[in-house]
């Protein structure tokens, strides 16, 4: 089977590289963009199985990347989890409904991502 | 804390609690025993047990028991249990039982995870499930009543979607919803104790128990089980758990991990 890819996107270096080790434990191949643009030129390309997503970024933020996404041909693939300090129950609603897949507030932990990634049936785990 | 303190610490959690506190945990039970010293107003947690060992209040003694049993929980733990729980043997147990009504057990339940994610599941189906859920903690109890959870507990295993459904956001924190708390009864229970009504339910969820207990209270607590299951009860276990070499009263389903069901001669003795 072809490794299972994923996406960080996140303005904060030190953010995507936490990231990035809590996914590639899990066996994911990772890549990183920094804003929205940078990672919706990268899905132009090749479409990545999950991408992990912050809200506020320079140029792009991550909704705008969202809708943007979800409008490319097989942009409905990725499963898409917002990663992101931004709490409030009417804003994580607003993001469900732009079209993601699920939602992780920061802080959060490596069980918190795998549980998360087992509901949106990214990876399979008996937890 | 000197390793006498702890011996006895271990025999106090194996006979009031059954609990089997390995000596791997004398770090983690030094670090949590700190903030009980605290709160009780000891210097620090070597004047704390040595007045609990010369002068044992039993207030005291359950605090320190309380602090050190294993809490540890999430939002559907095992999502497969919940998968075949909520798929298979809830639809089977409401269109077979009278009135569609369906009594559930999480034995063990901690802070209330557990609970919670089987009574979102019943809710989502419009079931009819009456759910108790007891443990031996009573701070655990009283959170699981309150149904109040940090951000950290209640994204361990909810969906977003799931969690603006059933819970509302109180400033940092996220507290269950009136209509999800109403579906659970919380109550503190020593499994160990004789059950102090005779209740049966059609399931029971006692998950990530045996593995803490004394291996000499475990055919205990299943003979306990046993008896409050109906005879076409299911069991569950942890993944990880198994009643055979401490109970001959349940089997396992196969192909459904953690799943049991009273054994032939458990029916046979009943009858």
């Amino acid at each position: 089977m072809d490794p299972r890819t994923c996406l960080i996107v996140d303005d904060s270096r030190i953010i995507r590289k936490v990231a990035r080790r809590i996914v590639e434990d899990l066996g994911f191949e990772v890549d990183e963009a920094a804003d929205g643009a940078e990672a919706l030129t990268y899905c132009m390309g090749v479409m990545p199985h999950v991408v992990l997503l912050d809200w506020q970024m320079p140029v792009m933020d991550g909704l705008a990347f969202l809708r943007r996404l979800r409008d490319l041909p097989n942009g409905r693939t990725p499963k898409v989890l917002f990663c992101t300090i931004e709490t409030r129950a009417d804003r994580i609603a607003e993001a469900l409904s732009a079209g993601a897949d699920d939602y992780v507030m920061k802080p959060f932990d490596g069980e918190i991502l795998l549980s998360k990634l087992a509901e949106v049936g990214a990876v399979q785990s008996p937890s | 804390m000197t390793p006498e303190d702890f011996d006895r610490l271990q025999t106090l959690l194996a006979t009031r609690a059954g609990f089997r506190l390995t000596r791997d945990r004398m770090h983690l039970a030094e670090h949590r025993l700190g903030p009980v010293a605290r709160r009780e107003g000891y210097h620090n947690v070597e004047a704390m047990l040595s007045s609990l060992w010369s002068k044992p209040v039993a207030s005291l003694g359950w605090a320190v028991i309380e602090a050190l049993l294993n809490s540890e929980t999430w939002f559907r733990r095992d999502r497969a249990v919940f998968d075949v729980f909520s798929r298979e043997l809830m639809p089977a147990l409401t269109a077979a039982r009278p009135g569609g009504k369906v009594r559930l057990w999480s034995a063990g339940a901690s802070t209330g995870q557990e609970a919670y994610s089987l009574a979102i599941a019943a809710l989502e189906a419009r079931a009819d499930a009456e759910i108790i859920a007891t443990d031996l903690s009573r701070p655990a109890i009283e959170k699981a009543t309150s149904g109040l959870y940090t951000s950290f507990e209640i994204q361990r295993g909810l969906s977003a979607r799931t969690m603006l459904r059933w819970f509302e956001q109180v400033d940092e924190h996220w507290r269950a919803r009136p209509e999800l708390r109403g579906a659970v009864t919380f109550e503190r229970a020593n499994l160990l104790d004789e059950p102090a009504d005779d209740r049966k339910f059609d399931v029971i969820f006692c998950r990530h128990v045996l593995n803490d207990l004394e291996p000499a209270r475990r055919a205990r607590v299943l003979d306990m089980l046993e008896r409050r299951l109906v005879d076409d009860g299911c069991l569950f276990l942890g993944l990880d758990e198994r009643p055979e070499g401490d109970s001959i009263a349940f089997r396992p389903v196969a192909g459904r991990k953690g799943l049991y069901v009273k054994a032939p001669s458990a029916l046979r003795r009943a009858a």
